[in-house]
């Protein structure tokens, strides 16, 4: 078996992982199970990311989803009125509408995929090493204006989400 | 290695098509940025195998990655500010319930 045999054997594998939680997410009704099955699928999108050896953005991933699904799960416990699932609510509506968009959305896609003309594949990329440190170099020169504008934007959601989710207290309530 | 990306490109658009049912088809405020993190999880996909595989010697490919995880980031942030301030007021993040904002 060749290497890039292997290596679309193992990405099929993992994408059909994420693909797979990613639609556990929608079918289970506890709430807890979605968002731990949204993390499975966010991990396996990182070990594509492995696969493919963006050994940066894969590793960034994994840490960024596990910390943001965990947030997200005990979000889904405080506001959800059966995060455990026991009652089997039904927390859906235009089912059909959202699966025709979904099912419309999905063969448009495939049909650019499949029937477009991408070129020349490229079978080398720069090792971990040279790839961080091209990055590196293009985040602190040509993007810089992109990365800073990126950093503020965090902050400012940061805040403003802050703002927003403090309880209004008796003078302001006025 | 053609396959390979469409191997790639393949299971992102699955995730695309998965995450836009499920942002339209619940009801919940945190389910409806669950979809969301979907679709921008089918794009980082999308973006990481057309740098590997057609650009990869080109930096700013992996910069648009780390735009988008950006944009997960401060989407899942504004969500959930927005959803505190929702269960505080209404008690209940159900979309729903919400339809006041329309105006």
């Amino acid at each position: 078996m060749t290497g890039m045999t292997a290596q679309m054997i193992f990405l099929a594998f993992f994408g059909g992982a994420a693909v797979w939680f990613g639609i556990v997410v929608f079918r289970t009704h506890s709430m807890v199970r979605s968002a731990i099955a949204l993390l499975f699928s966010q991990t396996a999108v990182g070990l594509m990311f492995l696969l493919m050896q963006a050994e940066f953005l894969g590793v960034l991933q994994i840490m960024m989803m596990a910390t943001e699904m965990s947030v997200m799960a005990v979000f889904m416990v405080m506001f959800m009125m059966d995060p455990g699932g026991m009652g089997a609510m039904e927390m859906t509506h235009q089912k059909r509408l959202s699966l025709w968009a979904g099912g419309v959305g999905l063969v448009a896609a495939l049909a650019v995929i499949w029937l477009a003309d991408w070129g020349p594949v490229v079978p080398n990329i720069p090792g971990a090493a040279q790839q961080a440190a091209d990055l590196g170099r293009e985040l602190l020169g040509r993007s810089m204006l992109i990365f800073e504008s990126a950093g503020l934007t965090i902050l400012t959601a940061m805040v403003a989400a802050t703002m927003v989710a403090i309880a209004p207290t008796k003078e302001r309530r006025k | 290695m053609i396959f390979e990306l469409m191997t790639a490109l393949t299971v992102g658009a699955l995730m695309f098509g998965t995450g836009l049912y499920g942002a339209l088809s619940q009801t919940n405020l945190v389910m409806i940025i669950m979809g969301v993190e979907l679709i921008l999880a089918a794009a980082l996909v999308n973006l990481v195998a057309f740098w590997r595989y057609l650009h990869p010697d080109e930096p700013a490919a992996q910069m648009f990655v780390l735009i988008v995880m950006l944009v997960m980031a401060v989407e899942m942030t504004v969500g959930f500010g927005i959803a505190i301030a929702r269960f505080r007021s209404r008690g209940s993040v159900e979309m729903e319930e919400a339809r006041e904002l329309k105006g």
